[in-house]
């Protein structure tokens, strides 16, 4: 360990840096966003980030980034029938906006390529940090996307559904998001696809005063695709935001979760489902900051490992100095199913206000065989029963949503998961 | 509760610069020069007479050391270290040739008496203890120490040397080994030669790799199939030079079915620059063994301003290489400007068990990055964590611990609980677990909280006449509690009065 780095640029490396070279000239942007691409690009020429890169520990990008599959222009992947039905549905299809957008009452839509070309999306293209990578392939490569602006005190009847999707080749799309004070809605994030694709999106999330937003983000790509996506939301005074995450399908996928609680007041709820079987290496990497006093959050992850899949879950929750009386738990169950599965998971606290009660629970374990007897006892054969309390394990993650169409569609997924690998 | 009111009245004697163990004893010294190189590492190795295989290990080291970088992983922040700019020999003029305590030089034995460690054994043998004067506290830490109270045969380690150790006949007759472990080069190279780095690989780490090049002492255990060891073992370190780095390394091997209690303690002088102190510790545990290990840990941990103070960079793993072994280190950690340490358990054996218990203490700047790994890689092994933290004025708190179970680690088990209690507004506490999981019947628990002593439980205390000072000592005693009563008896007194005055004037 701590070896002096010889870099020497991977074969994926390369391809992304020849890429960028090749699409340069048909992605949108004015001055300052060319800028920022050229920025992102140069980072990404000083090497993706290996485990040595503490946000990367668990997912040697690297490494396990090998082979970039070129822009695809014939592309054509169709848009995708709505989680929901009823849902206002806004297409990003190979990349770029499908359509015309919807009507929804109190709520203004815009394409993203239209502010990259005015330059108003520049400042939000900024990385995290040195190692945020996500950014940085985005950024380089993003060509439109969705801005959905919810005015103040407006009210969603149902949810909005923006779908990133990808028939191979590679596909780089982001969204933004507004929710005025004391807006309510609920928004729909779909990454998904039937191509052998490398897929980036990032998400950002503005949260007024008083808003209540529900966001869920379904992934459910081919076992060939690599994901790479981010999601960004800064929450306003007595604001709440309850996040929802479902991951069911992809090669190598990476969800990252960056979260300011930084209104007083405020609540964060995440609640994550991740499904993973087959060769899936799948990372969900949460950071979450309690900036402001009397702020609560609360996250609840579970994970069903099978095959020979490998997942991750990192969640840091940083309380600053100020925030004071800050209440936080966070909590990660996994289940593994498979000889071969595995599961990596690092609970962080960071902690430097001193009134304060955080806390974090981690368990890794096989099916209780004492709830596998009282099944089996009463007659359910060990297959069935195994399939019970599988899913009975992730079923009451998505059943503290209390939204009951929303409940019902997550359930048919995880239904359809489970016929197909359970 | 008599041990408490004690605590609570030695914390208001004490002013702010509690550190009791500061002073600095003028002793002649053997000094090599400055820096570090070949020749020096040449010189270290011929001035303890070492056999050749030896040197060019340290030597390997070495020119292993040179192509790493220092790591920065950890939670911890301080001035780059001039590698060069300090001696990695010191030794008191009169040590050389073999030791009998009449041939130790008397300033050292002062040392020794101040500290209140025990070099003579006839005083231990005949009971004979010193009555405290009149009930009166006087300054030197004579009165509550550890080393007074009980039958334990110590290994004095002052700067880069053993200077003496105790009961080496007696434990001879039971067939334990325990000396120095320039000694045990010179005597015992076979089983030297056959664990040492068999635990931490000179490649290790930068500090590990740098303490293979040039460690200078450290002690030696070794028991042998079937013996109890019949007394406490324990090593005694001071760092007494200016600018010297402490580089010592401990190897305890326990043979078949063997048991050991070894304990660790360690001081050093007040000084506004910064000390390094790098070991390397090792445990070996064959089938049926057990090896407890406790460490209380009281460098020198710098002034209230966060001027000086040790720099305290440990590498300590133990090796369940056997079924059925067992390895516990219990540490209480209240010194050291800044702490970086995992001690560690690699769990080979089948139904093999490791155990880390430890309380962390920070106060003023101390920087604590500390925990533990457990790499269940047998069958049926089990772990257990148990991490207090507690962190006071400006200091930062880490706890970092892994808990990993490989493919043929079937029914791997651990179970982990890390607290923090957080003591005033400005400083910081962290938790950072790697859980990590490749086996399917592997069942880990984690769990981890961190708050303050809540209003309720200190009305309770205070609402029964107890003043605020007292109440907050007997709410921190019952959070530490769990690891506290790991450590051998004496060693829980004289923790307990270490936590209360690493507190001192961190309350209200």
């Amino acid at each position: 360990m701590n070896m002096h780095a010889a870099p020497q640029r991977t074969q994926a490396e390369t391809a992304l840096i020849e890429a960028f070279g090749e699409r340069l000239s048909e992605l949108p942007g004015d001055g300052a966003v060319m800028v920022k691409r050229d920025d992102a690009i140069e980072a990404i020429k000083d090497g993706l980030p290996t485990r040595r890169a503490e946000a990367w520990h668990y997912t040697d990008l690297r490494r396990l980034l090998a082979v970039v599959p070129p822009y695809d222009q014939t592309a054509n992947p169709k848009p995708l029938t709505p989680v929901v039905e009823g849902s206002a549905v806004l297409p990003v299809l190979n990349g770029v906006v499908h359509g015309k957008a919807p009507s929804v009452g109190g709520v203004a839509f815009q394409t993203l390529s239209e502010k990259l070309i005015d330059g108003s999306l520049a400042p939000a293209l900024d990385p995290r940090d040195a190692d945020d990578a996500v950014s940085f392939l985005n950024t380089a490569f993003v060509s439109d996307g969705w801005f959905v602006d919810i005015a103040a005190d407006a009210k969603a009847d149902a949810p909005i559904e923006v779908q990133n999707v990808q028939a191979g080749g590679q596909v780089h799309a982001r969204f933004a998001v507004r929710a005025g004070a004391g807006a309510k809605a609920t928004i729909v994030e779909r990454q998904s696809g039937s191509g052998a694709a490398l897929s980036t999106s990032v998400s950002n999330l503005l949260v007024g005063e008083d808003a209540d937003i529900v966001w869920l983000i379904v992934q459910d790509q081919p076992e060939t695709t690599t994901h790479l996506a981010q999601f960004n939301a800064e929450l306003g005074k007595n604001s709440r935001l309850t996040l929802f995450v479902m991951n069911a399908g992809g090669k190598l996928v990476r969800q990252e979760v960056r979260v300011k609680v930084a209104g007083e007041g405020s609540d964060f709820q995440l609640r994550g489902v991740n499904l993973l079987a087959g060769d899936t290496h799948c990372d969900v990497t949460m950071v979450l900051d309690h900036a402001a006093p009397n702020t609560g959050s609360r996250e609840l992850i579970r994970n069903v490992v099978t095959d020979k899949a490998r997942g991750v879950f990192q969640g840091r929750i940083n309380v600053y100095q100020q925030a004071q009386k800050t209440d936080a738990k966070m909590a990660c169950n996994t289940l593994l199913l498979s000889d071969d599965a595995e599961f990596s998971t690092k609970p962080e606290l960071e902690i430097f206000a001193d009134d304060v009660q955080c806390g974090h629970g981690a368990t890794v374990t096989e099916i209780d065989r004492n709830h596998l007897f009282y099944l089996m006892a009463r007659g359910i054969d060990e297959k069935t029963a195994r399939g019970l309390l599988v899913k009975a394990f992730v079923a009451s993650v998505i059943e503290e949503l209390e939204d009951e169409p929303l409940v019902d569609a997550l359930e048919a997924r995880l239904d359809g998961w489970f016929a197909e690998h359970g | 509760m008599p041990a408490v009111q004690e605590t609570i009245e030695q914390v208001r004697k004490i002013d702010v610069d509690q550190y009791k163990y500061g002073f600095e004893s003028i002793i002649e010294v053997d000094k090599a020069p400055k820096g570090l190189s070949e020749d020096i590492i040449r010189f270290i190795s011929a001035k303890k007479n070492e056999p050749d295989w030896m040197l060019e290990w340290r030597l390997g080291a070495y020119r292993r050391w040179l192509t790493l970088d220092e790591p920065t992983w950890a939670r911890v922040d301080y001035p780059k270290i001039d590698f060069q700019d300090l001696y990695y020999y010191a030794a008191p003029k009169s040590q050389s040739g073999p030791k009998s305590l009449d041939e130790v030089d008397p300033e050292i034995l002062k040392v020794y008496e101040k500290l209140g460690i025990p070099l003579k054994e006839q005083e231990i043998l005949a009971g004979v203890q010193k009555a405290p004067a009149g009930g009166e506290e006087d300054d030197s830490a004579a009165n509550d120490n550890v080393y007074k109270s009980g039958r334990v045969a110590v290994d004095a380690v002052f700067d880069s040397v053993s200077v003496v150790t105790t009961f080496k006949d007696e434990l001879a007759k039971a067939g334990v080994i325990f000396c120095s472990i320039s000694e045990a080069i010179r005597e015992h190279p076979e089983l030297v030669q056959k664990y040492l780095g068999t635990v931490v690989p000179t490649s290790d780490n930068f500090y590990a790799t740098l303490n293979s090049a040039v460690f200078t002492d450290g002690s030696f255990v070794f028991v042998p199939k079937g013996v109890r060891c019949p007394m406490e073992l324990s090593t005694y370190f001071r760092i007494n030079e200016k600018n010297t780095g402490q580089f010592e390394r401990t190897l305890i091997i326990a043979e078949e079915g063997a048991y050991v209690s070894y304990l660790e303690g360690c001081t050093a002088p007040q000084r506004d620059e910064n000390q390094l102190h790098a070991a390397v510790v090792e445990l070996i545990a064959l089938d049926d063994a057990e090896i407890k290990y406790s460490t209380v840990q009281n460098w020198y941990p710098g002034d209230a301003q966060g001027k000086g103070g040790v720099y305290n960079f440990v590498t300590k793993r133990g090796d369940c290489r056997g079924d059925r072994s067992k390895i516990s280190w219990t540490q209480v950690e209240t010194g050291s400007a800044i702490t970086w340490k995992y001690p560690s358990c690699i769990l080979r054996g089948d139904d093999s068990q490791g155990n880390f218990y430890s309380i962390a203490v920070s106060n003023g700047y101390q920087q604590v990055d500390s925990g533990t790994k457990m790499i269940h890689l047998g069958k049926n092994t089990k772990s257990r964590i148990i991490s207090k933290g507690i962190a006071a004025g400006f200091s930062q708190n880490t706890y970092r611990g892994q808990v990993s179970a490989h493919r043929k680690a079937t029914n791997a088990r651990n179970f982990t609980n890390c607290d923090s209690l957080l003591i005033g507004n400005n400083c910081g506490a962290h938790t950072v677990p790697y859980i990590e999981a490749k086996n399917a019947t592997a069942k880990f628990e984690h769990e981890a909280t961190t708050s303050k002593i809540s209003e309720d439980q200190k009305f309770y205390v205070m609402q029964r006449g107890i003043p605020e000072e007292e109440a907050i000592a007997l709410i921190v005693n019952g959070f530490v509690k769990d690891v506290i009563q790991e450590l051998p008896m004496e060693f829980a007194v004289e923790a307990q009065k270490l936590i209360g005055i690493s507190l001192e004037g961190s309350v209200g």
